[in-house]
């Protein structure tokens, strides 16, 4: 009851703050908008072909390179084009497919694919998403190769077989794509989605520590002593602030989740699993923003630490940087990631939104994420205890 | 009502309380006198439970008060020496939520929130914010917060500090009924006058440690054989001073702007002997008091220093 009456006072002095309506609500949406405008589509490599012009097996290549949506392709004639631009930078690979490529399937023989690019960690990831693109191509030809040097039927009809078999238990070709690198392929995300969910992490948590501030400024104000004086124990104290921001991030949360559906489509996955999401990183932001308020003495120094620190725990969990771009270049990063709650909360969202996960997939995430938040409101508590009574 | 018993507490090197011990009947009111530093806030800290303590012990009727001991501090009534209020919050909003922390039943509460905005005569601005008061209608909506909840020991810590004399009155006298109703009291000032008005029992305190206490005429006594001579004069008042020193009965010079106290045994024996020596050393008079002596003397007495820095 008394924790209400202080969150209530909390919400109060926060809502009479006209610029904090423009951090919570408008600022997140505006950024989403921009990333999303720029990053969500814009970044796309160019990929260079030189192909035979005619054959079955290499047209269906070329179909399926065509169609892939983590790069543009762009034909050319000859190897020596597209060296030259791959080195101006023109294109971020090259692909140069043998003029026998389709002869060399159907023998079984073989098959040597060059791939061009400039050294780098960018031309490694689109290596990878091309290797899996090619054996997952090869799959078929090579069983029906197969089939036919073992006398068992001629090349077309065993290739078509084995394009029915595998249709039926398409189990099979699908598992193939995910084991290999479904995260490098963006085809399963929204333009705005990531960024939306990056979004969310972000704000929840830089407005929650940004808000550290208010309960400095009550302790600084000595009304967190003067509350003390009161038949009210430091867990009540803490826990009333630390629900009025609560309160904020998810009011924050909740709005940025239906702003970007409306808007931008973005989806979620299950709501439930969503909202729990939400709520439990909401905890997290809060009881951060509590330990940090607990620790700060000074709420001028505290606003923007609290928006320093906001941006460099988005920065390191994912928010900024996508967690599988760390977890293909920079392993180590990407482990580090994980020491912040943002990149729990993100993957929690990928089972939801990619996966199709519902809330049991994402229960581990989520427990995860009250530990965070457990671990700061205990940490909080007891720091307020002792720099209240000395 | 309150006990406290050697209190101690101590910042690095300094040790700020040093062995305090008072004790506050219901229906009391108990000053702490004393200068800035004296040891008054941190005292008033540990006894309601707001400190922790280095030493000593706190009882609030009989039962030992720790800052962890949350349900006896209902029964306290706090007014901070530092402001201590929501600047934009009102002052209705910032007396309901205290209110609230105090468990104060809806109903009560409201009825209770326009009384004591009634006492601290802020009724018409009670739907104003905080930061848009003067200095002292901040420091009356910082007393009302303490005695919203009616408590039985309501603690003030200089509360008066920069209020107008007439606001300053209606505290003092608010003060005086509540003490009258039954109320126990623990003040603190270094206004002399505030303490000898308001308190039925004081305790003088500098540098940490209780010099002296009782009723005002207790204290008096301690110099009932002394009276207080102020000597209106020009001149070089300290090299006269000096002078006073060395006569026989003389007990305490100090020299304030255009004027010399001495405070002696018997001023009718030594005033001759103080009044030639100023003479010689040239020093003129223009005026002479003999007073019994009040608090500030005592003051001055026991501690060597006056009460205002
Ligand atoms: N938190 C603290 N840290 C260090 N020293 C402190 C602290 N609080 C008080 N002190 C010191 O303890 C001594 C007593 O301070 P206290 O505030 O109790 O004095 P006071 O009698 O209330 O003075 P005033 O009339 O100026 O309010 C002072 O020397 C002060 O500097
Ligand atoms: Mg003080």
């Amino acid at each position: 009851m008394k924790a209400l009456a202080i969150a209530g006072s909390n919400l109060r002095r926060f809502a009479r703050e006209r610029a904090n309506v423009f951090f919570v609500l408008i600022l997140p949406m505006l950024l989403i908008l921009v990333l999303g405008s720029v990053f969500g589509r814009g970044f796309e490599p160019r990929v260079g072909l030189v192909a035979p012009e005619t054959g079955d097996l290499t047209q269906a290549l070329v179909d399926e390179l065509e169609a892939h949506e983590g790069f543009a392709l762009h034909r050319h004639s000859d190897r020596e084009t597209v060296v030259r631009a791959v080195e101006r930078g023109e294109l971020e690979a090259g692909l140069i497919l043998p003029p026998d490529y389709d002869a060399a399937i159907r023998a079984g023989d073989a098959v040597e694919i060059d791939f061009i690019a400039r050294p780098g960690q960018a031309s490694l990831s689109l290596r990878r998403t091309i290797d899996t693109l090619l054996a997952e191509q090869m799959m078929l030809p090579r069983i029906a190769a197969f089939a036919a040097a073992e006398g068992a039927a001629p090349f077309d009809q065993a290739l078509a077989r084995a394009a029915t078999v595998t249709a039926d238990t398409d189990g099979v070709h699908v598992e193939s794509t995910v084991a290999g690198d479904s995260g490098i392929s963006r085809r399963n995300w929204g333009q705005f989605d990531l960024g939306a969910q990056q979004q969310l992490m972000l704000f929840m948590f830089l407005t929650s520590l940004a808000g550290s501030a208010a309960l400095v400024q009550t302790r600084r104000l000595g009304i967190a002593r003067r509350m003390f004086a009161t038949p009210t124990t430091v867990r009540t104290i803490l826990l009333g602030e630390g629900l009025g921001r609560f309160g904020v991030a998810l009011v924050q949360g909740v709005y940025i989740m239906l702003g970007t559906m409306v808007v931008f489509g973005v989806r979620w996955g299950d709501p439930l699993g969503a909202i729990l999401i939400v709520l439990t990183f909401g905890l997290v932001g809060s009881g951060a923003a509590m330990l940090m308020g607990a620790l700060f003495s000074n709420d001028q120094q505290a606003a923007p630490v609290g928006v320093f620190l906001g941006l460099g725990a988005a920065a390191l969990g994912g928010c900024m940087l996508p967690l599988y771009v760390m977890e293909l270049f920079a392993p180590a990063v990407w482990t580090a990631a994980h020491v912040m709650p943002h990149a729990w909360a993100l993957e929690a969202f990928e089972v939801l939104a990619i996966h199709d996960g519902g809330v049991g997939d994402v229960l581990p995430f989520l427990g995860i994420l009250l530990g965070y938040a457990a671990g700061f409101y205990v940490l909080a508590i007891w720091r307020l205890r002792a720099v209240l009574t000395r | 009502m309150l006990e406290c018993r050697d209190l101690r507490k101590s910042f690095g090197e300094l040790a700020a309380v040093d062995g305090v011990s008072f004790h506050i009947a219901a229906g009391e009111t108990y000053g702490l006198l004393g200068p800035n530093g004296a040891g008054k806030t941190t005292s008033i800290s540990m006894a309601v439970g707001l400190m922790q303590r280095d030493g000593g012990q706190v009882l609030v009727d009989g039962e030992p008060l720790d800052p962890g001991t949350t349900r006896l501090k209902a029964k306290i009534g706090l007014v901070p020496q530092d402001l201590a209020l929501y600047p934009d919050l009102t002052a209705r909003e910032n007396l309901r939520f205290f209110g609230r922390l105090y468990d104060m039943p809806r109903a009560r509460l409201s009825r209770r929130v326009d009384e004591v905005l009634e006492i601290i005569g802020l009724s018409d601005r009670a739907n104003d914010r905080a930061d848009t008061f003067s200095g002292g209608m901040k420091r009356r909506l910082n007393i009302g917060i303490g005695l919203l909840h009616a408590p039985r020991l309501l603690v003030l810590d200089e509360p008066t500090v920069g209020v107008d004399p007439q606001s300053r009155n209606a505290i003092l006298e608010s003060i005086e009924q509540l003490g009258s109703e039954g109320l126990a009291v623990l003040y603190t000032t270094h206004y002399m006058e505030e303490a000898e008005r308001l308190c039925d029992r004081i305790g003088i305190i500098d540098r940490g440690q209780i010099k002296a206490e009782g009723t005002r005429r207790e204290l008096a006594q301690i110099l009932s054989q002394h009276d207080r001579v102020r000597l209106s004069a020009t001149g070089p008042l300290h090299e006269g001073a000096e002078a006073l020193r060395r006569i026989a009965g003389v007990q305490q010079v100090d020299v304030t702007d255009g004027a010399i106290d001495v405070l002696v045994e018997q001023a009718g024996n030594s005033l001759m002997a103080i009044l030639s020596a100023l003479e010689q050393s040239g020093v003129s008079i223009t005026g002479v008091e003999i007073d019994e002596p009040n608090l500030e003397a005592v003051f001055l007495h026991l501690t060597g220093r006056s009460l205002r820095d």
